[in-house]
This record gives C-alpha cells, sequence and structure tokens, in this order.
C-alpha cells in the first residue's frame, strides 16, 4: 500500500531525465570556441547563452515539478512541455552562445556544440518519455507540439543565429551535395530493401515448401549476416568488375567493380535475412488447422496463399521488412568505400579531416533517418494487419 | 451418395485402409468409428482427395472424384474439421461466404445466405455477422464451422470428428442440434470420431474400422445388437443396453398418461377406480402442473391436498430425448414414471420404467451367446 502510493507520488523518469539535464547543463561544456574548424579551442559553459540560460533553469525546474505533480494528467502535460521547450530552447541557446563567442573573431573560427548541450539534449528526450504515456487521441494534439518546436529550431536559424553553429556552417558550405547525398542515402537503402523483398519473399515461402530448401536458405541468409560489412564488399568488387567486363550491356546498366552496385547487392543480401526468416515464420506459423480448412473447401494453392496465408503473414513480413530498413539505412554509409555517394562521405571525410562537426553532419541524418523509418513503418505495419488477429 | 470400392491407401509398405467398401446412402448419416490409427481420417480424406487413394475408385453422387478436378470437388463437399480452422483474419460472415465465394457468388446472395445459416445453427446473426473467430467460444466456433460447411449447400458433408474439442456439455447440445439440422436437411454424410455414444446417437449407419479394414458395416441397433465379431462387441463397451436407450426415442414408447384438470381434481378418485396410480394434473393450457399418487387419497379429504407440484422443466422429459435422457432423469428423481412435455411445457404423455427395460433387454440373447462363443 504505501510502496504504491510511494509511486503515485512522484515519477521516478521525469526525475531522471531533470537530473541529467542539470547535469549537462552545469558539468559540461555548452559549446566550444575555435580559431578554426579543426583545431581545439575554448570550452564556454551555458552562460554565454544569456537569457537562454533562464528558460533552461526554469523548464528543468517543470520537470522537476512535473515528477512531483498530484494528478497524471498534470504530469503528463507538465513534463511534455518542459521536454519540448527544452529543445526549443536549446536550438536559442546554442545559436546566442554562437553569436556572442564570434564576435571579434576571424572568419574561420567556429562554435561547435559541446557535450552539454548534447546531454540536455538527451534529458529532454528522457522528460518527454515520461510525459508520453498517455495516449493522444487527436491528430492536432500529437503533432502540434513536434511542429511547434520544429518551427523555434527553424527561426533560431533564421533570427537566433544557430546558423552561425558550425555544425550548420559545415553544412553551408555542403548545402548542394548534401541532399544528393541524402537522396543517394535513401535511393541506395531503399533499392536494397526493395530488391531485398523481391529475392526475400518468394525465398522464405519456398522454405516454408521445402524442408531442404529451408535448410540451405535460412543456413546461407544467416551466414551472410555474419560476414563484416566492410569484407563482403571487398569481395563483390572483384566478381562484379569482371561480370561489368564481360558483358558490356550490363556495364551500362553500372555494374561494376565500383560504385553504386557492389553496395547495393552487399546491402541486399544484408536485406535477405530478416526478411527470409520473417517471411518464413509467419508463414509456418499460420494454424495448420486453418490450411486445412482452406484447401478442405477447395481453394487452389495459390488463392490459400494470397487470400489465407500471406495475409495472415503479412504483419511479421512488415516487421522484417522494418527491421531491414533501420539495418540498411546504417550499413549504407559503409558503401561509401566501394565508391557509392552517400551521407556516409561526409562520416568518412570527418574522420579523415578530423572535422568532428563533419562527422556530425553524415551521422546526425541517418540516426534521423532510421528512427523516422522505424516509426513509419512500424504505424504501416500496424494499419496492414487484418482487423481480426489484431492485438 | 457415396460409394467406396475396394479403396485402399498405402504408406511405404503399411496399409492404411485396406479394401475399403462402403456406401452411404442419400439422406443418410454414416458414421466411421474405431481406435485412432484405424483409417477412419484418411477414408474421409480420400472422399476430397485431400489424401489420393493408391487404388479402388471412390462415387460421389455417380462421378468418379478421379476425373474432377480436386478443387472443384472439394467445393461440393461441405468440410467440418475438429480444430475448425476458421479464418481468423475474416469476420464470422466472410468466414462462412469462403465457399460461395469461390463459386462466384454475388454479394447480396453471400450476405443472405450468410444469416440464413447463422439463424439455423442457432446464433443471431446480427450479433454474430459482425464477430471475428477469436472473439467467439469453442461451441459458437464450431456452429459457426458447420454453417461454413452448409454456405453452398452442399448435397454431401464430410465431417471429422467435429465435435471432438469442445467440452461434454456443450458436444451433447451440438450433437442434438446436428441430429435437428440433418433432420430438416437431408444431406449425406459422413462422420468420423471415436466416440461410440456419438455414433450411436447420429448414425443411420456405423462403419466399425480397425487396422484399415471394415469391421462391421450396419445400423446402430444391429451393432448393438448383433456384434459382428469380439473386436466389435469389445468396442461397443459392456453397457450396449444403456447405449441403445440413445437410439430409442422418448415419443416412441410413451403411452398416454391420465390427466385431470386443475380443479377438478376429484375427478382422480374415478381415476383410481381404473389401473393408473399416478394422475398428472394439468393447466387450461395444458401445461404441467404437478402430479397425484392416488394411493394417497383418503375417501373424505380435499383431492387438491394431494396434488404435488412441480416444475416440468425439472420433472419431465421432452418427447424428442433419447430413452436414456428419460431414464437418468427417472433415477435422479427416484421416479418410476416420468411425464413426457412438448416444447411448451404442455404434457403429452408419459414413460414407465416398464418400459425403459423392454427397451434394454431387447436383442440381449444373441449378445449373450457371442460372449458365450467368444469364451469358448
Amino acid at each position: 500500500m504505501s510502496d504504491h502510493s510511494l509511486q503515485t507520488r512522484f515519477d521516478r523518469v521525469a526525475l531522471v531525465g531533470a537530473i541529467v539535464t542539470l547535469a549537462g547543463a552545469t558539468a559540461l561544456p555548452f559549446v566550444e570556441l575555435r580559431p578554426n574548424r579543426l583545431v581545439p579551442g575554448t570550452v564556454h559553459s551555458l552562460a554565454d547563452a544569456g537569457v537562454w540560460m533562464f528558460a533552461t533553469w526554469g523548464l528543468v525546474a517543470l520537470a522537476l515539478l512535473s515528477a512531483v505533480a498530484p494528478s497524471a494528467k498534470a504530469r503528463s502535460a507538465a513534463s511534455s512541455a518542459s521536454a519540448y521547450g527544452l529543445v526549443a530552447v536549446l536550438a536559442w541557446a546554442l545559436g546566442e552562445a554562437a553569436s556572442t563567442l564570434l564576435v571579434g573573431q576571424t572568419s574561420v573560427a567556429r562554435v561547435s556544440i559541446g557535450s552539454g548541450a548534447w546531454v540536455i539534449l538527451l534529458g529532454a528526450a528522457v522528460i518527454g518519455f515520461a510525459g508520453g504515456e498517455e495516449r493522444k487521441r487527436y491528430l492536432l494534439r500529437r503533432l502540434g507540439p513536434p511542429v511547434l518546436v520544429l518551427a523555434a529550431v527553424v527561426s533560431a536559424f533564421v533570427w537566433g543565429g544557430l546558423d552561425d553553429i558550425s555544425l550548420a556552417q559545415e553544412f553551408e558550405v555542403r548545402a548542394e551535395s548534401f541532399w544528393q547525398l541524402l537522396a543517394g542515402h535513401l535511393a541506395l537503402a531503399g533499392a536494397g530493401v526493395a530488391l531485398g523483398a523481391v529475392f526475400g519473399v518468394p525465398l522464405g515461402l519456398w522454405a516454408t515448401r521445402d524442408r531442404k530448401v529451408r535448410g540451405v536458405v535460412l543456413g546461407v541468409t544467416g551466414i551472410i549476416q555474419t560476414v563484416p560489412s566492410l569484407a563482403l564488399l571487398g569481395l563483390l568488387i572483384l566478381p562484379l568488375s569482371a561480370l561489368g567486363n564481360a558483358v558490356p550491356f550490363l556495364r551500362d546498366l553500372g555494374v561494376r567493380g565500383i560504385g553504386a552496385a557492389p553496395g547495393l547487392v552487399a546491402l541486399t543480401m544484408y536485406a535477405l535475412l530478416p526478411i527470409v526468416r520473417n517471411t518464413y515464420v509467419g508463414l509456418a506459423e499460420v494454424d495448420p488447422a486453418v490450411v486445412d480448412a482452406g484447401r478442405g473447401m477447395g481453394m487452389s494453392s495459390r488463392q490459400l496463399l494470397m487470400r489465407v496465408e500471406l495475409p495472415l503473414a503479412l504483419p511479421l513480413i512488415m516487421e522484417g521488412l522494418r527491421t531491414a530498413s533501420v539495418l540498411l539505412i546504417g550499413i549504407t554509409t559503409l558503401t561509401v568505400f566501394a565508391g557509392a555517394r552517400n551521407l556516409g562521405i561526409l562520416i568518412f571525410e570527418g574522420l579523415g579531416q578530423f572535422a568532428p562537426d563533419l562527422i556530425l553532419l553524415g551521422a546526425l541524418p541517418v540516426i534521423v533517418l532510421a528512427v523516422v523509418v522505424d516509426v513509419a513503418l512500424s504505424a504501416l505495419a500496424k494499419r496492414l494487419t487484418p482487423e481480426g488477429v489484431r492485438e | 451418395m457415396i460409394r467406396l470400392e475396394g479403396v485402399t491407401r498405402r504408406y511405404g509398405d503399411e496399409l492404411a485402409v485396406d479394401d475399403l467398401s462402403l456406401e452411404v446412402a442419400e439422406g443418410e448419416v454414416c458414421v466411421l468409428i474405431g481406435p485412432s490409427g484405424c483409417g477412419k481420417t484418411t477414408t474421409l480424406r480420400m472422399i476430397n482427395r485431400l489424401i489420393e487413394p493408391s487404388g479402388g475408385s471412390i462415387m460421389v453422387n455417380g462421378r468418379n472424384v478421379m476425373s474432377m478436378r480436386p478443387e472443384e470437388l472439394r467445393r461440393g463437399l461441405g468440410y467440418v474439421i475438429q480444430s475448425i480452422g476458421l479464418f481468423p483474419h475474416l469476420s464470422v460472415e466472410r468466414n462462412i461466404g469462403v465457399v460461395p465465394h469461390l463459386l462466384g457468388w454475388d454479394k447480396q446472395r453471400m450476405a443472405e445466405r450468410a444469416r440464413e445459416l447463422l439463424h439455423l445453427v442457432g446464433l443471431d446473426p446480427e450479433v454474430y455477422l459482425g464477430k471475428y473467430p477469436r472473439q467467439l467460444s469453442g461451441g459458437e466456433a464450431q456452429r459457426v464451422g458447420v454453417a461454413r460447411a452448409l454456405a453452398a449447400d452442399p448435397p454431401v458433408l464430410l465431417m471429422d470428428e467435429p465435435f471432438g474439442a469442445v467440452d461434454p456439455l456443450n458436444r451433447e447440445r451440438l450433437q442434438a442440434e446436428f441430429a435437428r439440422i440433418q433432420r430438416e436437411l437431408h444431406k449425406t454424410v459422413l462422420f468420423v470420431t471415436h466416440d461410440i455414444d456419438e455414433a450411436i446417437r447420429l448414425a443411420d449407419k456405423v462403419a466399425i474400422m480397425r487396422d484399415g479394414r471394415l469391421q462391421q458395416f450396419a445400423s446402430p441397433e444391429e451393432v448393438l445388437n448383433h456384434p459382428a465379431n469380439k473386436f466389435v462387441h469389445d468396442f461397443v463397451g459392456a453397457d450396449r443396453a444403456l447405449k441403445r436407450l440413445v437410439r430409442v426415442r422418448v415419443e416412441d414408447v410413451m403411452r398416454s398418461p391420465a390427466i385431470v384438470q386443475e380443479g377438478s381434481e376429484e375427478l382422480a378418485f374415478r381415476v383410481a377406480a381404473g389401473r393408473r396410480r399416478f394422475v398428472y394434473v394439468i393447466d387450461a393450457a395444458g401445461k404441467l402442473v404437478g402430479w397425484m399418487d392416488t394411493a394417497d387419497l383418503e375417501p373424505d379429504m380435499d383431492p387438491a391436498e394431494a396434488l404435488t407440484r412441480v416444475d416440468p422443466a425439472q420433472a419431465s422429459v421432452r418427447s424428442d430425448a433419447s430413452l436414456r435422457d428419460a431414464l437418468s432423469r427417472m433415477l435422479g428423481l427416484g421416479f418410476r414414471a416420468i411425464a413426457v412435455t412438448d416444447d411448451k411445457c404442455r404434457l403429452v404423455g408419459e414413460v414407465t420404467f416398464a418400459a425403459v427395460e423392454e427397451a434394454m433387454t431387447e436383442g440381449d440373447e444373441h449378445i449373450t451367446n457371442i460372449a458365450e462363443e467368444d469364451a469358448g
């Protein structure tokens, strides 16, 4: 009884988030001022963010308040407001710090985002998680706060000096190629998943029909998954360039040892395991009685597959596509070693030049992309699940 | 009509079904029964070619099943299995519509048919049409399974232990409902079970199998009274006398009771002068009110005092019940006779213990003979 009432009296998650935010705001460098983009510089605290420092403190206090709020509704509202507010304020605080610190500096001086700012962002995520338990029914209420935050971040770019932050300057220098690289990234990963589905779903189906095939297919796709990505790319370069040289038509289509081709082949191979395995499990888990009844009522194998087996296996197949997509968005960065052009280029150029902000410019979109695709495909899978078998 | 001639199914060196011949006449229920592994399910599945026979011929309604496309054959045969196999992603309505859809019926006809069939199997269409299989109880699901098998009005039904997975109470209810539906529709039914009571209750003909071979193919009465061999004798069990009672309906052995109307109990004195000891009392609508034991009547008492009021649902049996139900009710109440009522609790007759006894002993002589032969 007392234990229960203790749990309802304060929200531990929001409390942890508030403490993390507090640590990020006090103990760690907020921004770093460097004479140019490559050399280390001097660290600065949140105090350089002027009035935004007070706003940050206020929002941390709100998070602490939310942890001890009397009702679940008030708790959820306070922690959500705190989390979204922290993200918006963080954008403006970084902008303020950057424009303040750059006054009187040379044009190559840079202000980088410090570890403290990242920790504040993490803390905001934890606080937001605490407030997110209550499901919101209306689209406007669900999408409203993220849209406001996005507007705050964009306006921080335009008016708040956020464009003075080193990350933004790295972007500005490469704005044109950035979008091309992003598109290249999406196209390559998307093509990998699509080809993985084109081969993987039929392979998974075949595995359910033939015991010997099952052993081979599940075994081989499993082994592929254990081959390190770079090694697989290296292994593919020779046979693909030989193939391209031998068949000029294929070479014209882009089958070469260097470029997108080896990357695409490797990505397709990596996509196979989750797709094949989930297709196989989804189809194999269809109740044999259902299949027997369908056949006994006069369905042809094709009708049985299209009307019964595939609809019932669809949620698991979608799950496989989701896993493959998230996996491929990450691995795609490595295909730059075989000559493909995508966000991986920014990461590896950044590593080569020891320019952390350039690395971030490549890595952050990859992370965001993976999260967005994950959420979108989860929602799609839910919609495609037949009503009768939904949880 | 289903005719099997010399049907054989081989698995490697083993014969699952060995030279089986039997014929199910149109509108009859043939129950295939035997211990597990006797080949009864294999036999059933050869008829719709879910298993291909190794030899012999199978005719359904005059056509050799091997001459038809399996899908076309199966769409003309209702199929019910123990595990039901309702499609979990389809509503009850669309489950029932599976075969009509395959046959290309239009939507309106399918919708009407689904309602009609739910009525037939005793489920309210308003409640059940839109439900999904996971929202149904075992008994409800099996009713939907039966409705689905009947959807395209196939002349032949194949039922593989259809009520094997429901609890005993629901099983009896489903059996009774199946018997009622069958009286209405007159399908040609091949019904597989391992439950001898179910076989005796539902069958017009029983086919008893063992190790792929037919042991006896006869009416339930014949099987009970004249088992063909020791295996059948043992399989039917020691309580065959009781089992026989399942086959006899109360209305076939009941006699007309002595009745007086409520308010005119003094008439019972006159009845007592006859040979009936018990007199039933009914109300103006004919409903059973109670009974009087004329042995309790004293010449100077108010005859209404001798009336024992009863709840008709408890102290009577329905006319379409089996004699076994009547007997168990009598034993439970400690009566030597029991009132028979119709579906509106109106008194229609009386069954006595003597009549039950008579039905029980019929044909026993022969059975004693077989048992002695086997012993010797």
